[in-house]
C-alpha cells in the first residue's frame, strides 16, 4: 500500500514537471482597516476586480467607527500583532506610526512603481513621506480630502437678499473669494429671530474632527505659520500678528454661528446645514454625500459647494491655502503578506482603479486624473469636481509628527476658550505657542 | 435514668471519611488539601496576571518615560512624571473639576435617593411598578444615556430648551457653555445613579423592625423623633456604604463625558479619568498617565478609608 502511494505521488510529480503545471499558490486574504464610512465600503467593492486579476489574493475590510479609529489602530499596533495587513491612516498619523516602527518602509518600491510627476506633490508627500522631504516613504495616497464649503443657493440667489447685501456691503452677494467676504456674508445671514445663522463649522476642542482642522485654512491664508520649519520653534511665529489676526477673525466668525455650536464636530455641522439652520458650512469635502441625500437633508436641491476661500493678510497680500484631510494606504510592518499587500497598493494607483474610484464619488490626488477633461464629467457632481480641481494645488497640512494630537488638541482647546470669551485671542495664541514649544522640547526637537 | 453518652467519631476517622467522600467520582484520590489548592490556584493566577502584575508594571511605568506605541523601551526618570503633574496648574484645574463633579453628583444623588426611598417605603397601589420604573435608568448603558442627553440638551433642537421656551425662558447652551457644561454632566449622572441610592436606602428601610415604630406610637413620639432615633440609626451604615460605592464610582466617571461634552468647552469638563485616557491613548504619554492614575488611586483610597473608618466607628457604637 505504501509502495503504491509512493509510486502514484512520483507519477503525479513527474507529470506536473513535464506539463509545467505548478502546485497551486497559497491563497491569501488581506485585511484592510479603515474608518467605517462610504469610501471604505467602495474600496472593498472595487477590490473584487483586483481579486479577479489576482485569484489567490482576497481583500476584506475591518472597519472601525471614526471616533474610535485612531485609538483602535494604534492599540493594535502596540500589541505587535495587528489584525490587519494594510492600514488607511489619516495624513497626520504618519509620524506617529513610523516612529513606532509600525509601517513598512517602501522607499525603494516607490521609486520603481510610482511616477511622482503624475501626482499633486503636497498630498503625495503628506500621505506617504516621513519626515517631510526625507525620501523615506511609507504610504501612497488613496482618498484625497480637504476642507470645502457648502452654501444655501436659494438664499444666495434670492434677488431681495442680493439687493439688500449689495446696499449694505457695497459688492455683489456671491460665493466668497476671501474669508473676509465670507465673514460679511455670514454676518448678513445671521438672523437669530428667524433661527438662521451665517456659518457653522467644527469648533469642538479636540485634535481630529475639531477646531484645529478648520481654523488652519484661514490661519495660513492670513499669513500665519505653525512653526519655523527649519528650527521647529513656535514662539514668535505662531503667535505673531498674522496668527493673532487669524485668531481674532475666528472669534468674530463664531459670532455668526448657531448658539451652542462650540462643540460642533462632523454630525452637528452636517445637521445644521441639512436642517437649514445656517447659510454656509465648512467641512471636510468627503462628507458631501450627507448633504445630497434627500433622506438626510431638507435642502438637497438648494445646496451648492465652493472652494475654501483665501484671505488678504495684514500685509495686503492675497494668500490661498486649503486644509488637507484624507488618507493614504500603508502596509503594516507586522504583516506576513508584504508582497501581496504591495501588489494591492500598486493596483490602487492605476488609472483603471482611480477612474472607477472617481465615478463612485471619491477623490484622488492623482493629477493626471483630476486634470483630465473627463474628470468633471465622470465625477458624479460637477460642482464638487470643480472644487476638487481648484483645491488640489492649494493644500496644506498641520504637523505630521507623533505629537500632533497633543498639539492639535491644545490649539483647539485654547481657541475654543477664546470663542467663548474665556480668554482673548492674543492670550490663546500666546498659550498655544508656549505649550507647543514645551511639547516639542520634551520630545527632543530642540538641541538648545 | 442513665447518662446519655454520645460518641463522636475521632478526628482521624472524620478525615478518612472526608477523603473517601472526595475520592468518589471526579478528583478520585485527591486529598482535601490538594483540592483546596486546585480551587485556589486559578483564582490566584487570575489575580496575579490580571490585577497584581498590571499594578506593579504600571507602578514601574509611572517612574519612566515611555510611549506604548513607540519602539523605544521605558526609560527610568525617577519622580519627574509626578513632579511635572503636580506642578502643572492645568492638571490641578482638572483635579478641581473632578472634585466639584463628584461632590455635586454624589450629594444630589444621596439627597434625592433618600427622599424617594422614604416616599416609596410605604404600601400603596402600583408600588412595585413605580419602584421598578425608578430603577430603570441605572440599567441602561452610560454611552446610550450620554447620547440621549446630548439630544435632550441640544441648544437648538433639544426638548429641554423647547420646554423651557414654552415658559419664556431663553435657550441654554447646556453642554457647550462654561456656565452649564459641568452641570449638564452632573444632571445626567444624577438621572442615572439616583436609583442606586434609592435602592440601597430602600433596602436599609426595610430592615427597621416594625415594633420599634409601634412602641414609639404608644409613646406618642413625633414623626421627626421616629426618623431621628429609629430610622436613621438603623439605616446609617447602609447609607455610608451607598455613599462609598457612589463616590468611588463617580471618580471613575468617563463614558458620559466622552459622549456628551468631549471634555469641553475648553477643558471645563475634562475630569481626571478622561484626562488620563487622553494622556494614555491619544498623546501616548504612557509613563505620565500611569503616574497620574496612581495619584488618583491614592486619593480614592484615602477617601474610601474615611468612609470605612466612619463605618467601623458606627459599628463600635
Amino acid at each position: 500500500m505504501k509502495k503504491l502511494f509512493l509510486i502514484l505521488m512520483s507519477v503525479l510529480l513527474a507529470g506536473m514537471m513535464v506539463t509545467g503545471v505548478a502546485p497551486a499558490q497559497k491563497k491569501v486574504t488581506l485585511t484592510v482597516t479603515w474608518a467605517a464610512w462610504y469610501p471604505a465600503d467602495y474600496l472593498i467593492k472595487l477590490s473584487n476586480d483586483f481579486t479577479r486579476q489576482n485569484p489567490n489574493i482576497k481583500v476584506k475590510g475591518a472597519f472601525i467607527p471614526w471616533p474610535q479609529y485612531h485609538d483602535r489602530v494604534f492599540t493594535e499596533f502596540a500589541s505587535g500583532k495587528p489584525s490587519f495587513d494594510i492600514a488607511v491612516p489619516d495624513s497626520q498619523w504618519i509620524g506617529e506610526a513610523v516612529e513606532g516602527g509600525h509601517l513598512l518602509d517602501i522607499s525603494d518600491w516607490m521609486k520603481k512603481n510610482i511616477n511622482f510627476d503624475d501626482w499633486y506633490e503636497f498630498p503625495l508627500r503628506s500621505y506617504g513621506e516621513y519626515p517631510d522631504y526625507s525620501g523615506h516613504w511609507y504610504g501612497v495616497p488613496l482618498l484625497l480630502d480637504f476642507v470645502m464649503c457648502a452654501y444655501r443657493k436659494d438664499l444666495f440667489n434670492d434677488p431681495k437678499e442680493k439687493a439688500a447685501f449689495k446696499s449694505k456691503y457695497g459688492y455683489d452677494l456671491g460665493v466668497p473669494k476671501t474669508w473676509q467676504e465670507l465673514l460679511d456674508i455670514a454676518r448678513f445671514f445671521t438672523r437669530p429671530k428667524k433661527n438662521l445663522y451665517g456659518f457653522a463649522t467644527w469648533q469642538a476642542p479636540i485634535a481630529t474632527a475639531g477646531l484645529a482642522d478648520v481654523f488652519l485654512g484661514p490661519f495660513w491664508s492670513m499669513g500665519g505659520n505653525l512653526w519655523d520649519p527649519r528650527t521647529k520653534h513656535v514662539e514668535g511665529i505662531l503667535n505673531n500678528w498674522y496668527g493673532i489676526d487669524a485668531a481674532k477673525f475666528w472669534v468674530e466668525l463664531y459670532k455668526t454661528q448657531p448658539p451652542g455650536s462650540s462643540n460642533y464636530s462632523i454630525d452637528e455641522t452636517m445637521t445644521a446645514m441639512q436642517q437649514g439652520l445656517v447659510a454656509m458650512i465648512g467641512i471636510y469635502a468627503m462628507f458631501y454625500p450627507g448633504l445630497l441625500d434627500p433622506s438626510l437633508s431638507m435642502y438637497v436641491d438648494k445646496t451648492g459647494f465652493f472652494t475654501e476661500p483665501g484671505a488678504i493678510g495684514r500685509d495686503g497680500v492675497f494668500r490661498h491655502f486649503v486644509q488637507l484631510g484624507g488618507q493614504g494606504l500603508a502596509v503594516s510592518a507586522y504583516t506576513p503578506y508584504k508582497e501581496e499587500a504591495l501588489k494591492f497598493i500598486k493596483w490602487t494607483t492605476t488609472d483603471d482603479f482611480l477612474w472607477k474610484w472617481t465615478e463612485g464619488g471619491n477623490f484622488t490626488p492623482k493629477k493626471t486624473i483630476v486634470e483630465d477633461p473627463a474628470f468633471l464629467k465622470k465625477f458624479p457632481n460637477a460642482e464638487i469636481a470643480k472644487v476638487v480641481r481648484e483645491s488640489a494645488p492649494l493644500l496644506r497640512d498641520f504637523w505630521e509628527i507623533p505629537q500632533y494630537n497633543e498639539m492639535g488638541e491644545y490649539l483647539s482647546i485654547q481657541l475654543n476658550q477664546a470663542i467663548l470669551g474665556k480668554i482673548t485671542p492674543e492670550q490663546a495664541m500666546d498659550n498655544i505657542a508656549k505649550r507647543h514649544e514645551e511639547i516639542l522640547r520634551r520630545a527632543g526637537y530642540y538641541k538648545d | 435514668m442513665g447518662t446519655l453518652h454520645v460518641r463522636y467519631p475521632s478526628e482521624e476517622i472524620m478525615k478518612k471519611e472526608r477523603v473517601q467522600r472526595i475520592g468518589k467520582g471526579f478528583g478520585r484520590g485527591v486529598s482535601e488539601k490538594a483540592l483546596k489548592i486546585y480551587f485556589l490556584v486559578p483564582t490566584f493566577a487570575l489575580l496575579l496576571f490580571m490585577i497584581i502584575f498590571p499594578l506593579i508594571w504600571s507602578l514601574y511605568l509611572s517612574f519612566t518615560r515611555y510611549n506604548a506605541v513607540a519602539a523605544a523601551p521605558p526609560r527610568f526618570v525617577g519622580i519627574s512624571n509626578f513632579a511635572r503633574i503636580l506642578s502643572d496648574p492645568e492638571v490641578w484645574t482638572r483635579f478641581i473639576i473632578t472634585g466639584k463633579f463628584v461632590a455635586l453628583a454624589v450629594l444630589i444623588e444621596f439627597v434625592l435617593g433618600f427622599i424617594l426611598a422614604l416616599l416609596l417605603n410605604r404600601n400603596f397601589k402600583g408600588k412595585g411598578i413605580i419602584t421598578t420604573l425608578y430603577l430603570l435608568p441605572m440599567m441602561f448603558s452610560p454611552v446610550v444615556i450620554g447620547k440621549f442627553f446630548a439630544f435632550i440638551m441640544d441648544t437648538n433642537w433639544g426638548i429641554l430648551n423647547y420646554i423651557l421656551g414654552l415658559f419664556g425662558i431663553p435657550r441654554i447652551a447646556w453642554t457647550t457653555s462654561y456656565e452649564w457644561a459641568l452641570y449638564s454632566i452632573v444632571i445626567t449622572d444624577v438621572w442615572m445613579w439616583t436609583p442606586f441610592m434609592l435602592l440601597l436606602t430602600l433596602a436599609g428601610l426595610s430592615t427597621v423592625p416594625g415594633y420599634l415604630y409601634e412602641a414609639a406610637e404608644v409613646d406618642r413620639a413625633s414623626a421627626w423623633f421616629k426618623f431621628r432615633y429609629i430610622t436613621l440609626p438603623h439605616i446609617f451604615p447602609l447609607l455610608i456604604l451607598a455613599l462609598l460605592f457612589r463616590t468611588m464610582d463617580a471618580f471613575r466617571f468617563f463614558d458620559i463625558v466622552y459622549v456628551l461634552t468631549g471634555g469641553g468647552p475648553g477643558y471645563s469638563t475634562q475630569i481626571l479619568p478622561y484626562y488620563i485616557y487622553k494622556l494614555a491613548f491619544q498623546y501616548w504619554h504612557t509613563g505620565e498617565s500611569c503616574a497620574i492614575a496612581y495619584i488618583f488611586l491614592i486619593i480614592i483610597i484615602a477617601l474610601s478609608n474615611i468612609y470605612v473608618n466612619y463605618l467601623y466607628r458606627l459599628r463600635a457604637r
